[in-house]
């Protein structure tokens, strides 16, 4: 009987090393990278982005304790084109499965090209350029383009009833693409639209803003451009009190940031958000998704941050997948990226051939009180518009 | 064994070790090759930088000018023209000497004027390349800028063949530098940096041979742009006249040695390389910080820059070893 027991015992527990084994040798450590602009001039919407990456990676290990492990080996491109080349080559070295980041369409054109050279998968919400998927590159994946954000311009201006509408626009290409697909869509539907370029290094725009006040007459102006032209353009606005019934912008205007940074400014300003702020949050994974970001950096997430996550959540199930079926070292990363049809924190994402993802619509948040409350579309607010109202 | 033949020596060893070393040792290494491309791509506006400065006596803001320009027309040509792109490089580097000509006027600055001057024709530059746009594409630039092609089988449109670009546009530059330094033009521009008004008054044509070193720096800024469109196959106008490409060459001249023909050469691989490779790693995000400092620390310790530095020391030794 001793004997048997024994027997048993040393059965089971070679039977046990043996299952142990065969786990151990099917988890597996991915090494993902990731090549943001951290420092210069897009630094802070790279860190942003940055941030939304973390929490994916330590979601996704969470979600896959025990079977599969996740890191992310970050290269600062320092807002250079040439240094996102060199970032992409440096990550492709050390053997990274895929990439994910990028921001600027400028910079995300070279880079994207060298991760295709080097047949990786570079995905990002960073780049909203047509020409970017009209490259056709199999490698290239991005969750957001322009058209998701001129929609959601073009909807909320056709809901407030604006038959007269000033474009105030940065001559960077997508800032251009942007304001000329709003320009023609409301032309289509017999709105008068005046459409007025500045440049980069524009600092004051009251002569603009002049412009605007005394030739068009607009019931609102459209502004599409960055955080600093945002600021620039409601300063000469709050000087000049052109008689407007509303201020839309697009991205980065309706966040927490601008909202605390510039309060006196911000009040009654619209802009493309996927969150309110204070974010509220009901289904499960956007709920973990908020707790994750505010376990690790103190503060509630913004769309920076939310985009940085789907687009990583996205690849990292992608990169799972192609492991699975046994392709991800043949090359077969890009075709399992392709089957994804997600519903997402920013709504259903799946990719056509060019790495575009079709579905991508915005939504645009009003800063009310110092928050962010969602006016558009109607299934997606969480507010009442607060209209006709400016900053002034 | 003379300076001249130990120099000539080391010339041609550092040749090899460019031509034949770094291929073989970073051949297969796309990222640190990489590095090496971009810092030549410095070394050449170093290069053409210090040429103007040093024979030429003028200070320039503004080389970010002939380097848009000279990618501007090299990417447009290529692009829109069919020009092979070999050919549209080096059209690159005529656009950027023809434009040097609008700069003519400047000459008859000195000092911080003819920098100030220079530095607006360079905005003058990028304000056109943005309001261009049926030409150069505007602010939202070019992307898929032709690269460079397969010549018998070797493909000069990967990084080492870029590589091999680059390395020979800088080492031509530099022997150009070095010919014209030895030539009589270089004693006549050496003569004039003592006193403009006394060789002028021996006959020596000093705004014609100002105008000369002006278009000849010109040229090789445009090949050296014209060069990095096709390397990198990406041009707006924010990138192409970031003035990035004056500082930075002027930095890596002055590291260097902007009053030896090689100085701005080995000036641009020293900060580039060991930015990137050594302080990068270890400090992401403040690395920029040290090579400043190490810069600061340069002017402060030789003037002169590195060059110099390294040749004083075996002089130094050599005294000990005979006392």
């Amino acid at each position: 009987m001793k004997r048997m027991l024994a027997n048993l015992v040393t059965v089971s527990t070679l039977a046990l090393s043996v299952a142990l084994g065969a786990g151990a040798a099917q988890a597996k450590d991915f090494l993902l990278g990731s090549e943001l602009p951290l420092t210069g001039s897009l630094a802070r919407v790279g860190q942003g982005m940055h941030e939304g990456i973390s929490v994916a990676v330590e979601m996704a290990n969470r979600s896959y304790a025990g079977k599969h492990s996740f890191k992310v080996q970050t290269i600062d491109d320092e807002t250079s084109p040439a240094k996102g080349v060199a970032a992409v080559e440096k990550l492709a070295g050390d053997g990274v499965v895929a990439i994910t980041g990028g921001y600027g369409s400028n910079i995300i054109g070279p880079a994207s090209e060298a991760a295709q050279k080097a047949g990786l998968v570079y995905i990002t919400s960073g780049g909203v350029s047509p020409e970017l998927t009209q490259r056709g590159y199999p490698t290239f994946f991005r969750i957001n383009n322009t058209d998701g954000y001129a929609l959601a311009m073009i909807g909320l201006l056709q809901d407030m009833g604006a038959r007269k509408v000033s474009i105030v626009y940065l001559n960077k290409d997508a800032t251009s693409s942007l304001a000329k697909q709003v320009n023609g869509a409301l032309t289509a539907k017999g709105v008068t639209v005046g459409m007025h370029e500045f440049d980069g290094s524009t600092s004051d725009f009251k002569p603009l803003m002049n412009k605007v006040k005394l030739q068009d007459r607009p019931d609102a102006i459209a502004m599409v451009g960055y955080e600093n032209d945002y600021v620039g353009i409601l300063r000469a606005a709050k000087v000049l009190k052109p008689q407007v019934k509303a201020m839309v912008g697009v991205w980065s205007l309706a966040t927490a940031q601008m909202a605390k940074e510039f309060p006196d400014l911000m009040e009654t300003v619209y802009g493309t958000s996927m969150l309110p702020y204070p974010v509220e949050f009901t289904h499960p994974e956007a709920v973990e998704f908020a707790a994750t970001y505010k376990k690790l950096f103190n503060k509630d997430p913004d769309y920076l941050g939310q985009f940085g996550y789907v687009q990583t959540r996205l690849l990292i199930d992608a990169v799972v997948r192609a492991d699975e079926a046994g392709t991800l070292s043949k090359g077969g990363l890009p075709d399992e990226l392709r089957k994804t049809d997600a519903n997402t924190l920013i709504g259903r994402v799946t990719f056509d051939k060019n790495g575009d993802n079709l579905n991508f619509t915005h939504r645009m948040g009003q800063h009310q009180g110092g928050k962010v409350v969602l006016v558009w579309p109607q299934d997606a607010a969480n507010g009442k518009m607060n209209f006709p109202a400016v900053p002034w | 064994m003379s300076n001249s033949l130990l120099n000539r020596l080391l010339l041609v060893a550092a040749l090899a070790v460019a031509y034949v070393g770094v291929p073989l040792l970073f051949g297969g290494n796309a990222y640190v090759l990489g590095l090496i491309v971009a810092a030549l791509t410095i070394a050449g506006v170093a290069v053409a930088w210090a040429l103007l400065g040093n024979l030429g006596g003028m200070v320039s803001f503004g080389h970010a000018a002939f380097f848009g320009v000279g990618s501007y027309t090299s990417a447009v040509l290529a692009m829109k023209l069919g020009v092979p792109v070999f050919a549209a490089m080096l059209l690159g580097g005529v656009g950027a000497a023809l434009s040097s000509i609008a700069m003519l006027p400047a000459l008859r600055l000195r000092g911080p004027y003819f920098a100030l001057a220079i530095l607006a024709y360079a905005h003058i530059f990028q304000i056109l390349a943005t309001e261009m746009t049926p030409v150069t594409g505007g602010a939202g630039g070019l992307l898929s800028i032709p690269r460079f092609p397969k010549i018998l089988g070797f493909d000069f449109g990967e990084k080492l063949g870029g590589y091999l670009i680059v390395l020979t546009i800088v080492v031509l530059a530099a022997f150009a530098y070095d010919a014209i330094r030895r030539s009589t033009w270089g004693l006549a521009l050496k003569a004039m940096h003592d006193t403009e008004v006394a060789t002028r008054v021996v006959g020596v044509p000093s705004t014609h041979l100002k105008a000369a070193m002006l278009v000849l720096s010109a040229f090789i800024t445009g090949v050296v742009g014209a060069f990095n469109a096709h390397f990198i196959s990406f041009l707006d106008p924010d990138y192409a006249f970031s003035s990035g490409w004056t500082v930075l060459p002027i930095a890596a001249a002055i590291f260097g040695g902007y009053r030896t023909v090689w100085g701005p050469v080995v000036g641009a691989l020293a900060i580039y390389l060991v930015d990137q490779l050594l302080f990068k790693p270890i400090l992401p995000h403040g690395h920029q910080m040290v090579l400043g400092v190490l810069l600061c620390a340069m002017i402060l310790f030789s003037p002169g820059g590195l060059m110099p530095a390294l040749r004083r020391r075996p002089v130094k030794e050599s005294r000990h070893a005979h006392a």
